[in-house]
């Protein structure tokens, strides 16, 4: 049986080697007849744009949203952390700080979203995910989602005993 | 005034009736007679004050598009920021010294911002230095120390104001925002009595009725501004010596009860001064900006003198049908104004060889959005009373970003105008949102901006063809133990029967594939390899995935909604696809971000809100498999035009006979959907590649594209997978294609090319 799974891979593999499979026919945006398979490069292409950090921007807008804050303007505070995420929107201590401002506002489903949401933006920072989680079971407990806050809190635990 | 002379008539005739028994029927008819008269002219009195003290106007609602930010960063060309500057009525200067001057030194503007109240406060007047480099603003600096600034906040452009048709528009002016010559020249030319006299000019009628007395018709009139204000303010227009009366007395009404300026100020703010279509427009405020896109302190002293001159005749002096009589008119008041020594004989003459400089829309940067606003009234609609948004002066803050919009409409003429020979019905629509939040930032409602007319992208429900495949793979991919992206299908002859009737789909192509890779299937749009895993999974389930990313819409419940035999409109798509552009959240759309009323104080703000809908692991996969159609999928020519490392992910779709050209695409920021077909449903000879996507691809060459990038979620794996076999490959293996999966859903077996996995069974020995 060995033998005979051996000679199969081995035939298999054979067969591999053989010329390509064209790629298949494009059907839904092509015409039946077919185009060239390799589109050629236009001049003027666009590019991925060159890494121009806004940080200035966003470190002016937290600024101001940390002097709402004070003030305890929740509010505006939020609709400034917004306008930092309209700049950037891939920031996920940006859409922590939402969820920190919703959390005060008394949205604790929103605030839980939009931690989850900074967590699937945080990969890799442990640090940020912990707080999300930590976030999460606060929003959870204040919507007397017990076994959800727990949850959540022992994942922050694990997170934080990372770090 | 009025009631001085009142009383003391009273005391008068009082006395009158101790002394002459014999007078007394006529002391008291008199007695009745003033009384009737005090009576009257206290009503007028009080309708004098009831009117100026209370909501002197209704004023339209006003829309604002969304505020450029300037910051270090920000992707814009110098071309873009120079027709945003100009659409604002920004005047090109040498050296700008006041708001709303810029002048521009190839990449490098030098401008003077205008101030403004946000919904989150006053931004103030700016001194800003702005450098460019390709297509990014690369510096920000306070222009007056060259020190770097972190952010700047221009004015928005209106784009419009809801009013009722046939209804007064204006924009409120306080008499400090008019400026002194404006005001010194309106005085010389209307009235030149009006700080000395009383509210009538008895002179000033007796000149008036000689002059109209000697050419047997009205010539000049006597009126005072009061006199105007009183007439615009409280009168109807039929002429009648009752209405003149009336004038008179509430003219001295007015003017004993309030100042000179609270007069002049109504003054200014109510005087019509054109008409726009069914609009009216009053006032100096919404003048200044319906003639010259600015403000009246930033007009110059040929502007100011047009705009008095326009008084004594709007529609007469109009100065864009009939420019001749308007320069005639204009220089008429720059000489009076000469005389009467408000300008020097220098600024006289220059004056009077300027061009009128009226604003003209420049061709591509409409200021006008119908199809845009209709979706703003719509979502007001939802939260305030119509009455409301006509009177009450509410500002209204949008989402739109002009650039797009521009570029959207341009993107979509470009791809129309050369077929339209062949297919003059041909239309389009299109609907650009910001993945993230869920904000329109641009609507396009057919293929000729500016044209107020049906709405495709929100009205036209179509039926969306392969655009509904998503939803079949990602109902597919949530069930992680049974299927994966690698996961093998059948492209063969497939026979379904329903309810008597049987159901062959068939490929674009007319060609069954064979066995292929449940991405290859939705890559290349495979009708058949899609309609078979529909059936697998059960119309119910794909039903069910389309409510939970909040297609509300009546949808059909046959297996032919697996190929998208269902009619939803741009709009519905676009709720869909926000689904997957935002990672699995959904995210509402939005056109609307605060509500101020007329003091500037917000009333509502339509928050951020976002709901996950699907999870991390499935999400990413469907992404995945959204960015593999432009990889080697139906969109692919987009590579020839953007660089494969932007990652771009999206749908085409064509319908039967080529009635419905869609595509659906988005980058790292977003999404865009574009809609091209006939109005009566008739064949145009589009696919989903030749006619939206092309659309598509112009306006996010001319926008610019980001990396659609989106984290790994926790739990999901990539693994090297042979094209060939669908199993799992190695270095043995020539042909690979990297695919996530779910860790702990099902992965496919070792390919049969691959050198190093012995423990692996190849799958078909499974």
């Amino acid at each position: 049986m060995k033998y005979l799974i051996c000679l199969l891979l081995v035939l298999l593999s054979a067969c591999s080697t053989t010329p390509q499979r064209s790629s298949p026919p494009v059907t839904d945006g092509t015409r039946p007849d077919g185009q060239a398979s390799v589109p050629e490069r236009l001049p003027g292409r666009v590019e991925v744009p060159p890494a121009v950090p806004a940080g200035g921007a966003i470190v002016a807008l937290l600024d101001q949203a940390d002097g709402y804050r004070q003030t305890g303007d929740i509010s505006n505070e939020a609709a400034t952390i917004e306008r930092a995420l309209r700049i950037e929107p891939g920031n996920a201590r940006l859409w922590h700080r939402l969820a920190a401002a919703r959390l005060d506002q008394d949205q604790p489903q929103q605030a839980e979203q939009l931690a989850l949401k900074s967590n699937v933006l945080a990969a890799g920072d442990t640090r940020l995910q912990a707080d999300n989680w930590r976030l999460v079971a606060k929003a959870r407990w204040s919507m007397d989602d017990n076994a959800g806050a727990r949850a959540a809190e022992k994942r922050a635990g694990e997170l934080a005993g990372r770090i | 005034m009025a009631h001085k002379k009142r009383k003391s008539k009273r005391r008068s005739s009082g006395k009158r009736r101790k002394s002459g028994r014999n007078h007394f029927p006529w002391v008291k008819i008199l007695i009745t007679l003033l009384v009737v008269v005090a009576g009257y002219v206290a009503f007028l009195d009080f309708q004098v004050y009831r009117q100026f003290e209370g909501n002197r106007w209704s004023l339209p609602a006003r829309v604002y598009a969304r505020p450029l930010e300037l910051y270090a960063g920000l992707r814009l060309t110098p071309e873009q920021f120079a027709a945003e500057l100009k659409a604002l009525g920004y005047r090109s200067v040498s050296a700008a010294r006041k708001a709303g001057e810029v002048s521009r030194n190839a990449r490098r503007f030098q401008l003077i911002s205008r101030p403004f109240m946000f919904w989150d406060g006053q931004e103030s007047s700016r001194a800003l230095r702005a450098t460019f480099s390709g297509a990014h603003l690369i510096k920000l600096q306070d222009d007056r120390n060259g020190k770097p600034l972190a952010l700047a906040r221009l004015d928005p452009l209106e784009i419009g104001s809801i009013h009722t048709s046939r209804q007064e528009d204006r924009i409120l002016l306080q008499l400090d925002d008019v400026p002194d010559i404006l005001i010194q020249a309106l005085i010389a030319v209307e009235d030149r009595k009006f700080y000395t006299h009383h509210g009538v000019s008895p002179r000033a009628i007796a000149r008036a009725f000689w002059v109209n007395l000697q050419s047997g018709r009205v010539v000049q009139g006597g009126s005072t501004l009061t006199q105007q204000l009183v007439k615009n303010f409280f009168l109807s227009n039929q002429r009648s010596l009752r209405r003149k009366i009336n004038e008179a007395i509430m003219a001295l009404l007015l003017e004993r009860r309030y100042t000179k300026d609270d007069i002049l100020e109504a003054y200014l703010n109510e005087v019509y001064l054109a008409q726009d279509g069914q609009r009216a427009i009053h006032g100096f405020g919404l003048g200044s900006r319906f003639y010259f896109q600015r403000p009246p302190d930033e007009l110059d002293i040929a502007q100011m003198a047009l705009l008095v001159g326009m008084v004594k005749g709007p529609s007469w002096y109009d100065p864009r049908r009939h420019p001749e009589r308007a320069v005639e008119r204009r220089n008429l008041v720059l000489k009076v104004m000469f005389e009467q020594g408000i300008i020097t004989r220098a600024q006289y003459q220059k004056a009077r060889t300027e061009k009128l400089g009226l604003v003209k829309p420049a061709a591509g940067t409409s200021k006008t959005f119908p199809a845009f606003l209709d979706l703003v009234r719509r979502q007001l609609r939802r939260d305030y009373n119509e009455s409301d948004l006509v009177t009450d002066g509410l500002r209204i803050f949008t989402t739109l970003d002009p650039q797009i919009q521009w570029s959207l409409q341009k993107s979509l003429d470009q791809r129309i105008r050369p077929l339209r020979e062949k297919q003059p019905e041909l239309q389009g629509a299109g609907l650009v949102s910001s993945s993230a939040s869920g904000e329109v930032l641009a609507l396009a409602g057919g293929r000729q901006a500016g044209y107020a007319g049906f709405n495709r992208a929100l009205d036209a429900k179509r039926h969306v063809g392969s655009l509904i495949k998503p939803a079949v793979y990602l109902t597919a991919l949530e069930q992680s133990d049974r299927y994966n992206l690698a996961s093998l299908i059948d492209d063969k002859l497939l026979e379904y029967e329903q309810s008597g009737e049987l159901w062959r789909p068939q490929n674009y192509d007319r060609i069954f594939h064979g066995q292929v890779m449940l991405y290859q299937a939705l890559a290349h749009s495979y009708n058949v390899a899609t309609a078979r895993l529909g059936l697998d999974l059960g119309v119910d389930a794909v039903l069910r995935t389309l409510r939970r990313l909040s297609i509300d819409k009546p949808l059909n419940r046959y297996p032919s909604l697996f190929l998208g035999a269902t009619d939803l409109s741009t709009l519905d798509v676009t709720t869909l696809y926000l689904n997957f552009a935002s990672g699995g959240y959904h995210v509402p759309l939005r056109s609307i971000r605060a509500v101020l009323d007329a003091d500037g104080v917000p009333l509502q703000r339509y928050a951020l809100n976002i709901e996950r809908v699907i999870d991390p692991a499935p999400a990413y996969l469907i992404n995945r498999a959204l960015q593999l159609v432009v990889t080697e999928g139906t969109a692919r020519s987009l590579n020839r035009r953007f660089a494969p490392e932007l990652g771009l992910a999206g749908k085409t779709g064509t319908t039967n006979d080529l009635r419905d050209s869609w595509y659906a695409g988005y980058d790292g920021e977003k999404l865009a959907v574009i809609w091209m077909g006939r109005d009566d449903n008739q064949p145009m000879g589009l696919t989903g590649a030749s006619g939206a996507l092309q659309v598509w691809s112009s306006l996010f060459a001319a926008i610019g594209a980001v990396p659609l990038q989106p984290g790994i979620p926790e739990g999901v794996v990539w693994r090297q997978v042979d094209t060939e076999s669908g199993g799992l490959a190695d270095n043995g293996c020539e042909n690979t294609v990297q695919l996530p999966f779910i860790e702990s859903g099902i992965l496919p077996a070792a390919a049969p090319c691959a050198r190093g996995s012995a423990g692996w069974l190849p799958k078909w020995l499974q």
